[in-house]
């Protein structure tokens, strides 16, 4: 069996911000991808509560000003010798530097570029800004996400971003390998509000055929009774309890020993549906006797489907995840992240670096990666082409 | 890499000549295999008699000739794939399976420490017979640590994954996203993690890989926020507003708000945007005042700033609010579409997002491709099989 991650024959040109973009590319990173991210000089990367250093880990620096001619030859140079380009702007930003696919393929013909637009690269809503909050309102999750009829909520954690995150992997890899058969590249499009689309198929057919919109419904299920959150003992800690068939209510209705959960009006799927409001209003007193910890604890033992709504700090601490050494640790900042879900052969932890501060590995990458001396990267310093600028910037 | 592929398969069809046997059943595992089947390969979908995988029989439903044939959940989530029958629960039919497997280039299964111990297989079972062979275990806890026997609904997972603590408002009950958004996120990393393992087959080590996934460690890898937030506390949930990333929190108006004829999201989170968004309003002093700018802090002023913002709109569709908002002042915003807006909307048309598809039960309907192009065109998909449609082939 061999020991080296699977990715380590690949180089990645990472043009990405914010968090979709980086998110996918750190993914590359941890199976290690040589991911080389190019930064503005001039835009210090925000450490503001550490929310880059999460999503760029095991990734290179490089400042550079594509602006210039001299920074925009350089990126050409490492264009050349990359497997993978990678970028996030709005569209009318890699035009303005001239490096669309068509200047790209130029210099590499056989390279994968990938573009992840807000809206998408041309068409109506082209030029418009986007954030994942605004395109998971754009792909229509939100209108069924809320507590009351047509009052839809965001859902505060702007979806589209993570989903496109994700998407970007496995669709790069399968170009990545369709060009080592073949030796063809190809332009990949990622748009933000498109990537949740898959996650609510399901509900495009059915609407194409019969118009049916999902109501929003808090976390009423339309299959299953009880389900939904419900309060613990501690102050905003809660407990999530979802009864699939009769049988785990059977259960539920022993192990909670509430002798009015024996009506005739909680006996089936349907009549409990129709009394919710009454269910629900007794499995709170009995669930706000105990922890939600404790609940979770009790109604799985009995084979209930239930889970504790786990905060940051829960998760931290949960013991599942740590005996599954989910997390890793970067003792130079002090700081715990999560690992990398996806199985296989990773880039051994203990191999993991930190982000890169701005520029770190500029001329790392100038001398190594293409030959530049150290004079010439005197002066590239001195045109401040490379050279990072300090202060704080906007994540 | 393997020359004998490059015959069969071209930009739109990257992994045709890939051969997929697929035994899991619902949402991630048969997401996973959709992706694959779009993109070329064979999926061979193994289905239990009578019923065949769950899902055919869960909603929402649309109208059929066959009520095994007529979930919009299996319609979509088993785009491209060809079906057989076969208990492979049972002694005769496992065998079948194995055969099918030591023929196959991926196995898509859901099974968990329990089925492994009553189908008596160990981790290295099939692979030991097709070294080559890539085996994708999708479940929701994983198959060790103390959750690995739980059982699980999406809402569970979104509970234990985070997501639900943050989501809704600080007022009320935290809610989760609609659907199977925890197992379609974990059919997308699932082919990830195949995608991978192919990558490093086909290019290094000709060898396949068993592949554990799990959907709890999916959902955790999306969240943006550090676990330890520089406040030291937890993410809250802001109900309307975005949720903060940090201790400094957002500026009013990052939230969704309605118009004349539903709503909106406005997206933001920095200080142009927020200055931006006063001056479109009429109202240049809010920038000057400090005590103003930080909803964290100031929770009034975000209630404050949506009532500017409704005001500013009454009249308006939430449509021509997006392309005035977008066009004369540059700020991110969106309608909260319904899913008939998306149907028919123009952006969504323009990138070809969906697909027309005939069925022999259900008839036409439209499906979303998937979702990415390529060199500006989007993959075909085909329609889901009927349930065992090819057995005899």
């Amino acid at each position: 069996m061999n020991n080296s991650p699977s990715l380590n024959n690949l180089r990645i040109l990472d043009l990405t911000r914010i968090w979709a973009g980086p998110l996918g590319t750190r993914t590359l990173g941890d199976f290690g991808a040589d991911v080389i991210k190019v930064s503005d000089p001039r835009n210090p990367i925000s450490s503001e509560a550490h929310v880059n250093e999460k999503l760029n880990r095991n990734k290179k620096n490089i400042a550079l000003r594509l602006d210039t001619k001299k920074g925009r030859d350089i990126f050409l140079e490492l264009v050349r010798i990359s497997d993978v380009l990678v970028e996030n702007y709005r569209p009318r930003v890699m035009r303005n530097f001239n490096l669309t696919y068509d200047d790209i393929k130029k210099v590499n013909p056989n390279i994968i570029m990938c573009s992840m637009p807000g809206f998408g690269l041309d068409g109506p809503y082209s030029e418009f800004p986007a954030f994942g909050s605004t395109a998971e309102a754009m792909s229509g999750i939100v209108s069924m996400m809320g507590y009351e009829e047509n009052h839809p909520i965001q859902t505060g954690m702007s979806y589209a971003d993570p989903v496109s995150a994700i998407n970007l992997v496995g669709t790069l890899l399968t170009y990545a390998r369709h060009r080592s058969i073949t030796g063809e590249g190809c332009f990949i499009e990622i748009d933000l509000s498109d990537s949740p689309l898959g996650g609510i198929g399901e509900y495009i057919v059915a609407n194409s055929v019969t118009g049916y919109q999902r109501p929003i419904q808090g976390n009423s299920h339309e299959q299953f009774s009880p389900h939904d959150a419900f309060p613990s003992k501690n102050t905003d800690e809660w407990i999530a309890i979802s009864i699939t068939t009769e049988n785990e209510w059977g259960k539920f209705k022993e192990i909670t020993s509430i002798e009015s959960l024996n009506d005739s009006k909680f006996s089936s799927f349907k009549s409990r549906k129709k009394h919710e409001v009454d269910l629900y209003e007794i499995i709170s007193k009995w669930t706000q006797k105990f922890s939600s910890t404790e609940l979770m604890e009790l109604l799985q033992q009995n084979e209930i489907p239930a889970g504790r709504l786990s905060n940051y700090h829960q998760i931290l601490s949960d013991p599942h995840l740590n005996s599954r050494e989910y997390f890793v640790d970067f003792s130079d900042i002090n700081q715990r992240y999560d690992g990398q879900a996806i199985p296989g052969h990773q880039l051994s932890k203990e191999k993991w670096t930190p982000m890169d501060e701005l520029g770190k590995s500029s001329k790392y990458i100038l001398r190594n990666y293409l030959g530049y001396t150290q004079s010439e990267i005197d002066s590239l310093e001195e045109e401040e082409i490379i050279k990072p600028a300090t202060g704080d910037y906007f994540i | 890499m393997e020359k004998s592929y490059q015959q069969k398969q071209n930009l739109y069809e990257p992994l045709k000549g890939i051969k997929v046997v697929e035994v899991a059943q619902g949402v991630a595992g048969p997401h996973c295999g959709k992706i694959l089947a779009g993109l070329g390969a064979e999926v061979l979908k193994v289905e239990i008699p009578p019923d065949g995988d769950w899902s055919r029989k869960f909603g929402p439903m649309i109208p059929s000739k066959d009520d095994l044939e007529s979930s919009a959940l299996f319609l979509h989530n088993n785009t491209g794939k060809k079906s057989v029958v076969m208990d492979w629960t049972e002694k005769e039919g496992f065998v079948n399976l194995q055969n099918l497997i030591n023929k196959s280039d991926i196995l898509i299964e859901d099974w968990d420490l329990k089925d492994r111990k009553s189908l008596n297989i160990s981790k290295d079972f099939f692979i030991k017979q097709n070294p080559k062979l890539i085996e994708m275990c999708v479940t929701a806890f994983g198959l060790s640590g103390p959750y690995s026997t739980y059982k699980s609904t999406p809402m569970i997972l979104f509970a234990l994954g985070g997501f639900m603590n943050i989501m809704g408002s600080p007022d009320k009950k935290p809610i989760m996203l609609p659907g199977f958004q925890a197992d379609y996120v974990t059919g997308i990393n699932a082919n990830n993690a195949i995608q991978i393992a192919l990558w490093e087959r086909d290019s290094i080590s000709n060898k396949g890989q068993f592949l554990e996934l799990s959907m709890i460690e999916t959902l955790i890898n999306l969240h943006q926020a550090p676990f330890e937030m520089d406040h030291g506390g937890n993410r809250q949930r802001m109900g309307h507003r975005q949720s903060a990333l940090s201790a400094k929190g957002f500026p009013p108006g990052v939230s969704s708000v309605p118009a004349e004829d539903g709503y909106l999201t406005f997206g933001g989170g920095s200080q142009p945007i927020f200055e931006t968004l006063c001056l479109m309003l009429g109202r240049p002093e809010l920038i000057e005042t400090e005590e103003f700018q930080n909803v964290f802090k100031n929770p009034e002023s975000g209630v404050l700033m949506d009532k500017y913002m409704i005001d500013w709109m009454k009249g308006k569709t939430k449509q021509e609010v997006f392309i005035e908002v977008s066009t004369q002042w540059l700020l991110p915003v969106s309608p909260i579409n319904t899913i008939r807006d998306i149907l028919e909307d123009e952006q969504f048309n323009h990138k070809n997002a969906f697909q027309e598809i005939d069925h022999p039960m259900v008839g036409l309907a439209k499906y979303a491709r998937l979702p990415f192009s390529i060199n500006n065109k989007k993959l075909n998909i085909k329609r889901a099989p009927l349930l065992g449609e090819n057995s005899n082939e």
